[in-house]
């Protein structure tokens, strides 16, 4: 008798485990139930990568709600230093993935799998060419592009009309560096070089592939042979270049005393003060510049030169792609929720506080052709016009998702005079020999 | 209930007692860790779905990690520094705080505070003092020592981590030596004063031995703790400058989802676990054989 309730004890504390068990991995995705309940309530979630819009998105999330009172819109933050891959792999872990997750170009590949396809959607034909390329897989397109961004040199207009320097003159790094003494004489600092190593390694240091050649997808078979090992980046043009143009940045730098020292908050400070001609950033940082702006609101990018000669690739063109794609997740959010979610993406391209969001709020440059509002912001207008002189190279989105880390670390060595740019090439050719 | 002495009574027995936390250990513990193991024979990356079974490729590719072996140094004098000064720190607040000052309530718990804030919290309070106020105090007072912000210097950022957590786990410590010196026994310690013995004496022979069961706790703690440091880490160097201060758990968590290695990052979390548990166990086995009995 007395076995026999202990058994029974036993395999309902099985039972009830399995149950709970059977809660993390709910999925429910089957489209046969897609008869989707639009008088009930639906809760979404929304993986914000883009620490700089978090305030501007929760308001956002607000205003949608009001517009389409069933939907509410959580969003996720992550935190500063935590790459989006990590903590979208850390939420499926946790078996609970976000609705809409905002990751980096290099990541959808990975979670493609797990992406509705959003090639049915209404704004994929009002999508500006190219933009949807890298959020794409086999050809459908897995994700939603949040906006374009650029960098390059963005420099104060009322700096350099004090030291009269035309920024439109700077082709070669000798005129930068003619440049840079003309600031310098006015008693302002010509340059701040931020030393975080998503900057110099996911942004500066690519140039390196990207100006390699004007031909179409000539930086990934450059990259293909810096895996195989057939690079000698010391004695690469584009490198030497590219390197020489860093050192004038780094002998010009506000920091140049500790230039490991310098925060991004401090440099868009000293940038909108006028305390510096130039800072080596792209347009996502006009929120942070806003706050000090003291030129009033005249700024703008000139290209990072790389040689001496004006015509060479590279030298009047600055780099821009979609930088962000949001993907729809299927695995962890039912079809209620998918729906809801895509309700959200198509309010953000063709609703007007949609389209204000992404615009006036957010200050983005937001990827569709329907979108008509005039952009405010000095940097989206500059990247812009850039676009549409077709002076923009596009930006390589299959970096391995540890390459701004590593190669960035390397490039802070640099900076801070611990390498030479001999240890430097070769840091940077045993990082892609031992990628896979 | 009678049958004490058959399997099925003893069973029972242990399930009323035991089962419940038996049950929870398993689950959160035991399962996760085998399961874990298995996964550093796989090649997963941390999200697919699928995974194939590579023998041991993972373990190989750590040995050939080199940033994981400089981790692993660079983890070993940071445990070194921070196990001695804290332990050292805590032992002097404990003695003095139990030498019947006046306020030392007040102290003993102004001591133990920093240990109550959270590591992340802890890390940006940090980061703001060594890379502004202190900043900003050197350039204003001539101090050359710290007009640049000790972050962004690879030996002085250590000191920074060494700092932080000598801080934040010195009250911890504190506490556990307070409770060590209120047990040794007064009639010894009054026996020896009648001997003559001063106070150099009476702490070499009587107040140290008596509290080695405190030295035990405190040194295991303090290991663990050092080898195990993630938070602060992230926080206040976030590995930087170039990766000089990346401790192990760091690095380990970085390989896992920042390079997307997951076997290889799990498979370096085993052998840190191993490394880990090879050094306290021999640490508490030590200081377990110098206990002694009043």
């Amino acid at each position: 008798m007395k076995r026999r309730k202990i058994l029974s004890l036993i395999i309902t504390v099985v039972l009830a485990t399995s149950l709970l068990a059977g809660c993390g991995t709910k999925a429910k995705t089957d489209d046969t139930k897609a008869a989707i309940a639009t008088d009930k309530a639906v809760k979404i979630t929304m993986l914000n990568t883009k620490g700089e819009i978090l305030t501007q998105l929760e308001a956002a999330a607000k205003v949608f709600t009001t517009e389409n009172p069933n939907i509410t819109v959580e969003i996720i933050p992550v935190a500063a230093g935590v790459s989006p891959f990590q903590k979208i792999s850390t939420m499926y872990a946790a078996g609970n993935a976000p609705t809409l997750a905002m990751l980096d170009p290099n990541d959808i590949p990975k979670v493609a799998d797990k992406f509705a396809d959003l090639s049915a959607e209404k704004w994929v034909k009002d999508a500006s060419a190219g933009t949807l390329d890298a959020g794409s897989v086999n050809g459908k397109v897995m994700s939603f592009p949040l906006a374009i961004e650029g960098y390059g040199l963005i420099y104060n207009k009322v700096v350099l009309d004090k030291a009269k320097v035309d920024p439109s003159t700077i082709k070669t790094t000798k005129d930068l560096e003619a440049a840079f003494a003309k600031v310098q004489a006015t008693g302002v600092a010509p340059m701040v070089l931020s030393p975080m190593d998503w900057s110099l390694g996911a942004h500066f240091l690519t140039t390196l592939y990207m100006d390699q050649s004007k031909e179409v997808g000539s930086p990934e078979k450059f990259i293909g042979e810096l895996k195989a090992g057939k690079v000698d980046l010391s004695t690469n043009t584009v490198f030497n270049g590219l390197m020489t143009t860093f050192d004038v940045l780094k002998a010009n730098n506000l920091d140049k005393k500790s230039p490991l020292a310098g925060v991004y908050e401090k440099a868009a400070e000293h940038l909108g003060k006028g305390e510096a001609g130039f800072w080596f950033m792209g347009n996502w940082a006009w929120p942070d510049i806003k706050k000090f702006d003291t030129a009033n609101g005249q700024y703008g990018f000139i290209p990072v030169p790389i040689s001496n000669n004006a015509d060479d690739y590279g030298n009047s063109q600055i780099y821009a792609g979609s930088s962000k794609f949001i993907g729809v997740d299927t695995k962890n959010n039912d079809a209620n929720q998918q729906a809801a979610g895509k309700k959200f993406l198509e309010w953000l391209v063709y609703s007007e506080s949609g389209q204000d969001t992404l615009v006036n709020k957010c200050s983005l440059v937001p990827a569709f052709s329907n979108i008509k509002l005039e952009i405010k912001d000095p940097l989206g207008k500059s990247i812009n016009q850039y676009l549409t002189d077709k002076r923009a190279i596009p930006t390589i989105a299959t970096l391995p998702g540890d390459h701004w880390a590593q190669v960035g670390a390397s490039m802070q060595k640099y900076l801070d005079g611990k390498s030479d740019k001999k240890a430097l090439a070769t840091d940077i050719q045993n990082y892609w020999k031992n990628i896979k | 209930m009678g049958n004490e002495k058959s399997f099925w009574g003893k069973f029972k027995t242990f399930s009323i007692y035991a089962g419940p936390s038996t049950f929870a250990f398993l689950t959160v513990m035991i399962i996760p860790f085998i399961y874990g193991v298995y996964l550093t024979f796989t090649s997963w990356d941390g999200l697919s779905e699928i995974h194939k079974f590579i023998g041991f490729e993972n373990y190989i590719a750590v040995f050939k990690d080199t940033e994981f072996w400089t981790s692993l140094g660079f983890t070993g004098w940071y445990v070194l520094a921070t196990v001695i000064i804290t332990n050292a720190i805590a032992f002097l607040l404990a003695y003095v705080l139990t030498t019947g000052m006046k306020g030392q309530n007040i102290y003993r718990a102004g001591f133990f505070t920093p240990n109550l804030i959270g590591g992340i919290i802890l890390g940006f309070i940090w980061k703001f003092v060594f890379s502004n106020i202190l900043v900003y105090i050197g350039e204003n007072f001539n101090l050359p020592f710290f007009e640049t912000s000790w972050l962004a210097d690879p030996k002085k950022a250590f000191w920074t981590l060494v700092i932080v957590a000598v801080w934040q786990y010195s009250g911890y410590m504190m506490i556990i030596y307070v409770a060590g010196f209120m047990n040794v026994p007064k009639d010894i310690l009054e026996a020896a004063s009648i001997d003559g013995a001063n106070g150099f004496k009476k702490m070499k022979s009587i107040i140290l031995p008596m509290m080695i069961p405190s030295f035990t706790v405190c040194l295991f703690l303090s290991l663990q703790r050092g080898f195990m440091a993630y938070e602060v880490n992230l926080a206040l160097t976030g590995g930087g400058p170039y990766k000089t201060t990346e401790l192990i758990s760091m690095h380990v968590y970085n390989k896992a989802f920042l390079s997307q290695q997951y076997g290889v990052g799990q498979a370096e979390a085993l052998i840190l676990f191993i490394i880990v548990a090879t050094i306290t166990l021999i640490q508490v086995s030590i200081t377990k054989k110098m206990e002694v009995e009043a």
